[in-house]
């Protein structure tokens, strides 16, 4: 048998292009920011781990970007699977990646069917061009029928509140083994194929 | 799409996405488009189960299919080799991490009307019903010699005077073993995984590598060679695409492919509607240029579905069969396949058994029925039969390399060894794994 199974919980981030999904997970990796989009950098960097301690225990959060999948095809349904949380991402200056959230939400659903969802408006920074406001995420969160375990306000330009959301997130997760009991049900006896090919399968693992 | 690329790739089969994802790392600038708005072509796992109805033109399911949208049907049906080319393929490129698979419980071959396991080392083989007392000892000093035979060291084939792996034909090694018809059937067609029996006449290494193969990929998860991913066949594409998009690749889908645009007899875009995006190379599967292609045979498929296990398994939850030519009078060999719920492919309860064949008759479905009639009662029976398609040339001069259609094998090395193939035609080398950094993402912070 390969890795110990999934032992991080997969967080993927969901939203239009351009709306800071890369700068998040940019953030996060290495507390960066790059005004231009400079794809490059992010090349061949598609996920990450750290650790975060909550009061109830440790969690590995695993952050999954897109890969700029969505500027112009749709992202596979493969980067849906297997995730315990999803963060629909948004500009707060930008209504109609907000209002557009609800198909994402729906793809969210479909693919990864228990994951938790959290909203995300990004872009906190440019104050006075905001054009979302916190009643239109309170109402969109109801209209959700409370399927959204959180809502954040993030700025990656200054990085405002987006280690206290990632914080958040993994506390919530941390709580929460309902998903993760149905994850490792469907992943029983299944596993990775390994990286050392010459190694025994025993003493093999993913990383 | 009004840009310029290095490289355009049509269709998003396991094939073309490979590719795709090997030039993206490669460095190339590659813009990767598909007339389907789903990704994976002929590749792709068909979800919900209305659209497999549909396909067919079927009404849709009762609801003792459960969720539809639990189920996840492969077209072409294949298994991966544990320790084969693919798994090669994913380990290097990291596309693996996207994946989990879980190993497939039986591996069986038809013999005299019943199934059996296939005896695949020297313990099995004196332990087997398949063959005489003899005949297992027979067998069982063939299998140890194809155990110990390495290519670069002669003093591990002294057991046969006069053996050049590369001259002395495989049909001269049974001889000196002394095997019967019986065994080299097995050993050709459920342990080389041959389709026919042109084998026994060219030299044994690559005879002895196939066994070789089949051993080593045994060896490594234990209960049969075999490998298939959760979610389907069509995670595998998906997974080189993601690849190839985080190496910068841009993908289009939906997209109508109205015309190859030639310059000089050498590719120079790909038009759609009003748009052409200009390039250099073009790789695409035989169905976007049905004038480039020739029909080299057909193939049938038959999709299964079946509310129980098959047979004489042990009701294992995943199975391989295979119906030597020989057994039922034919050239070619029939394969079966089946996987369950267990691999998130159909709702709890149900099982997906595929029958395949190359075509000999004009008759292909009376063809697969030995297969069939291994299944039990069949709930609901799909069937396909597909040509199988070549490029006329190799592409070097036009520039537009063509992936040959996917063949009756029953795993992914014929695939792969087509992909290397193209790749080292479009850019004048082989891959060079060392490219990936895959284990970038893999750090802790």
């Amino acid at each position: 048998m390969a890795s110990v199974k999934i032992p991080e919980h997969k967080i993927i981030l969901c939203g239009e292009f351009g709306v800071g999904k890369s700068s998040l997970f940019r953030r996060y990796a290495a507390d960066t920011f790059i005004t231009a989009t400079d794809r490059k950098s992010t090349l061949g960097l598609d996920h990450y781990e750290k650790l975060y301690k909550t009061k109830s225990r440790d969690v590995k959060l695993q952050l999954w970007d897109t890969g700029g999948m969505e500027r112009v095809a749709s992202i596979t349904s493969s980067y849906y699977k297997f995730s315990e949380a999803a963060i629909l991402v948004f500009a707060l200056d930008n209504p109609d990646s907000f209002n557009v959230l609800s198909q994402h939400l729906l793809d969210v659903v479909t693919y990864a069917e228990n994951a938790k969802i959290f909203l995300c408006g990004n872009k906190y920074d440019l104050k006075s061009q905001i054009l979302v406001s916190d009643a239109d995420m309170e109402t969109f969160s109801e209209q959700c029928h409370n399927l959204i375990s959180g809502i954040y306000k993030t700025s990656c330009k200054t990085g405002e509140g987006v280690e206290e959301m990632f914080a958040d997130i993994a506390s919530k997760l941390g709580d929460a083994n309902r998903s993760r009991k149905e994850l490792d049900a469907l992943t029983d006896e299944s596993f990775k194929v390994t990286t050392h090919l010459d190694s025994t399968p025993q003493d093999s693992c993913l990383c | 799409m009004d840009e310029e690329y290095d490289c355009i790739v049509l269709g998003t089969g396991l094939k073309e996405c490979i590719i795709s994802g090997m030039l993206s790392v490669s460095g190339k600038k590659v813009l990767h488009m598909d007339r389907n708005k789903y990704y994976g072509g002929e590749s792709a796992s068909i979800t919900p189960l209305e659209d497999l109805f549909a396909k067919f033109e079927m009404p849709n399911p009762d609801e003792s299919y459960g969720r539809t949208r639990d189920w996840n049907v492969d077209l072409i049906p294949k298994f991966l080799m544990a320790n084969g080319q693919l798994v090669k393929l994913l380990i290097h490129t990291g596309v693996t991490r996207y994946l989990e698979f879980k190993s497939v419980e039986g591996s069986y071959v038809y013999k005299g009307n019943k199934i059996s396991k296939v005896p695949s080392d020297d313990k099995e083989a004196l332990t087997t019903d398949l063959l005489g007392m003899f005949e297992k000892r027979r067998f069982r000093n063939f299998l140890v010699f194809a155990q110990d035979f390495k290519e670069d060291d002669p003093s591990s084939w002294k057991a046969m005077p006069g053996f050049d792996p590369n001259t002395t034909p495989m049909s001269a090694v049974f001889a000196h073993f002394n095997l019967d018809r019986n065994t080299i059937d097995i050993t050709g067609h459920a342990l080389a995984l041959y389709r026919d029996d042109e084998y026994l006449a060219k030299p044994a290494l690559d005879c002895l590598k196939r066994i070789r193969l089949y051993s080593d990929s045994l060896a490594r998860y234990g209960k049969s060679p075999y490998l298939y991913p959760l979610y389907g066949l069509g995670e595998l594409p998906q997974g080189f695409a993601r690849l190839s998009a985080i190496y910068g690749g841009t993908y289009m889908l939906d997209k109508p492919i109205d015309e190859i645009v030639f310059t000089d007899g050498k590719v120079s875009g790909v038009r759609s509607g009003s748009e052409t995006a200009k390039c250099k190379q073009v790789y695409c599967d035989p169905t976007y240029v049905p004038d480039k292609v020739k029909q080299v045979g057909q193939v049938i498929r038959a999709i299964c579905l079946l509310d129980h296990p098959v047979a004489n398994t042990k009701d294992a939850l995943s199975t391989q069969i295979i119906i030597p030519q020989k057994q039922v009078n034919r050239n070619s060999d029939i394969y079966v396949s089946m996987v369950s719920y267990t691999h998130q492919v159909a709702a709890k309860g149900w099982f997906v058994a595929l029958v395949s064949t190359t075509v000999e008759t004009a008759d292909p479905e009376a063809e697969i029925k030995p297969g069939l009639d291994l299944l039990g009662p069949i709930k609901q029976k799909f069937v396909t039969v597909s040509p199988l398609f070549k490029p006329i040339d190799d592409g070097r001069e036009s520039q537009l390399f063509i992936s040959e259609s996917y063949d009756a094998t029953s795993h992914f090395e014929t695939t792969c060894l087509d992909v290397l193939s193209i790749y080292n035609r479009g850019t004048g080398e082989d891959f060079d794994f060392s490219k990936v950094k895959h284990n970038l993402g893999d750090e802790e912070a």
